[in-house]
């Protein structure tokens, strides 16, 4: 490690060693990953979404490349809370990270029932909330498009884990520093942003919508300066953490996000690139930081203000 | 890991043979695949999934040009460097009590290519290949029994055509090609009661098993990933029906 930069970073009641944390849906459980990097050197890593029941996700086609960019439509696959604890989570045992559970559920219920299950885990800790998804109750109005949603679905969850709760925002909003504030109200610990952005791309031979669930998420380096533009605009409306993620694939993308506001990012769909990217940000960051004479992260952290 | 390329040629009108440098650090089977970063730059993002078609001196991939990324791999040149990720999948599995018998169709021909050096040369048994094409102008192989479409050379038809009438429940086709065509030879062997292991492709981003989006449907009625379950399928475990 060179110099003696300072890179931890506090959350909640959590101290994380760096600020570097991988995405959920991109790092599948984690253990994919063990062959390619060390997990321990990681700020954190957050598991692939999970569900109260096993979801087999969409039809493929799933994916579809675009300039600096892909679009997916995976449909939240994953082997369901009870199958993750039994399966997965004992391979990642003994590791010196944190880890945390991503939560998706179509229901208030199932959020809660999600939340505690998995505040019994010491394993995990802490819990991101994907508020992406459609409340069915509501018709199918997204959560996270909904103030007064993301606010109760947040008090509920936070009712029953003493486990940092952390939202997940969408960005396919009119104003995503309000939600944020919704859920800073509600008591969450951190919010994530931003989530995919919804895209379509058409097949012009077969005349119709490439993905078989016609719309996907757009990531990718594509996205990026959506992504930093939010954090700047949620870090001026919010006082707790704000964690960057969308198009990170450099130190220097994740420093913008920093600048912007974000004392946390995620890498997300640069995993699928270079499963060893994660680790050559860490070393970016801290390379900067000696370069430009920064002792600590956090006097990094909303710079780019004022 | 960062590899030199040895050798990148043009070997039929529309495929490359890319030849580069074998580190001795892989055990690759036939049927496993690489993924490529045909560049060090954001477009095209993803690596592109080419399975081993030779390893020798060499790790050899034959691809053919059919969007940006595989234009911009078959610009490369002797003596430059590509990055590629693997040996990943699963690969074929040989059986020596069988009659082995390859068919592809296509790029689909270059992993057979692989499999059927290591019977022959490594298992030191015997297998008979059929290899289907569009027009002559296709073909870049100089093995096996060759069709073309048009009939420019070889057999006319299809590779399918070649060994239709003449399967048994002694056969194990190995197989990867176009979907009509493992969709055709999958009817035939259920119908000869013949095993077949299939080699599929897939759009993939990671091709090591967390982005869930190379998936195809299988019997189970889960979805397998294509790039960690497969790429090489036992043809009774696909839903053909759904593909």
């Amino acid at each position: 490690m060179a110099g003696n930069v300072n890179l931890t970073v506090k959350l909640g009641n959590l101290i994380f060693k760096n600020p570097v944390l991988t995405a959920s849906g991109t790092f599948g459980y984690g253990i994919e990953f063990s062959k390619y990097i060390d997990l321990n050197r990681l700020g954190g890593f957050i598991v692939k979404g999970l569900s109260l029941y096993e979801k087999k996700g969409n039809k493929p086609p799933r994916i579809v490349e675009t300039p600096c960019g892909m679009l997916n439509a995976i449909g939240l696959q994953n082997v369901g809370v009870e199958r993750f604890i039994e399966e997965k989570l004992p391979k990642l045992q003994g590791l010196n990270t944190h880890i945390i559970a991503n939560i998706y559920g179509t229901e208030v219920e199932e959020f809660v029932r999600l939340a505690e299950i998995l505040d019994k885990e010491p394993l995990i800790s802490a819990l991101e909330v994907n508020v992406s998804c459609p409340n069915v109750s509501a018709g199918g109005a997204l959560f996270g498009k909904d103030p007064d949603m993301v606010y109760v679905l947040t008090v509920s969850i936070k009712k029953v884990t003493k486990k940092p709760v952390i939202v997940k925002l969408t960005p396919n909003v009119e104003d995503i520093a309000f939600i944020a504030q919704a859920a800073q109200s509600a008591g969450a610990e951190a919010v994530s942003l931003i989530n995919t952005i919804t895209g379509m791309v058409i097949d012009v031979k077969s005349r119709k919508p490439f993905l078989a669930n016609k719309t996907g998420g757009l990531s990718g380096p594509a996205i990026y300066p959506i992504g930093v533009r939010m954090v700047y605009e949620v870090y001026e409306k919010v006082k707790i953490p704000i964690i960057g993620v969308g198009g990170i694939y450099n130190a220097n993308v994740a420093l913008q996000y920093i600048m912007a506001g974000a004392s946390l990012i995620e890498i997300g769909t640069a995993n699928f690139v270079d499963p060893t990217i994660s680790i050559q940000i860490i070393k970016g960051i801290e390379e900067f930081m000696n370069e430009e004479g920064v002792n600590s992260i956090s006097e990094l952290v909303g710079v780019a203000h004022s | 890991m960062r590899l030199k390329i040895v050798e990148n040629k043009q070997v039929s009108k529309d495929a490359y043979i890319l030849k580069v440098e074998n580190p001795a650090l892989y055990e690759i089977l036939p049927g496993q695949f690489f993924m490529i970063k045909v560049n060090d730059f954001n477009y095209p993002l993803l690596r592109r999934p080419l399975s081993v078609a030779g390893f020798s001196d060499t790790i050899d991939f034959i691809f053919r040009v059919v969007g940006e990324g595989t234009r911009i791999l078959s610009l490369k040149k002797e003596g430059e460097f590509i990055d590629i990720l693997g040996p990943l999948g699963n690969g074929f599995t040989i059986n020596s009590s069988k009659r082995l018998i390859l068919v592809g169709g296509g790029i689909g021909v270059a992993p057979l290519l692989y499999l059927k050096d290591t019977i022959e040369n490594r298992y030191k048994l015997k297998c008979e290949s059929y290899f289907g094409f569009n027009t002559k102008d296709e073909v870049f192989v100089n093995a096996g029994n060759i069709a073309t479409m048009d009939g420019s050379l070889g057999f006319k038809g299809t590779a399918v055509d070649m060994i239709q009438g003449d399967l048994d429940k002694d056969s194990l086709v190995y197989i990867c090609g176009p979907l009509p065509m493992l969709k055709k030879l999958a009817l035939l062997c259920f119908e000869y009661g013949c095993e077949m292991q299939v080699s599929l492709e897939a759009r993939m981003a990671c091709g090591i098993g967390v982005c869930l989006g190379c998936v195809v449907p299988t019997v189970s009625g889960d979805f397998k990933r294509v790039c960690v379950e497969g790429p090489v399928f036992d043809y009774k475990e696909i839903q053909w029906q759904e593909m």
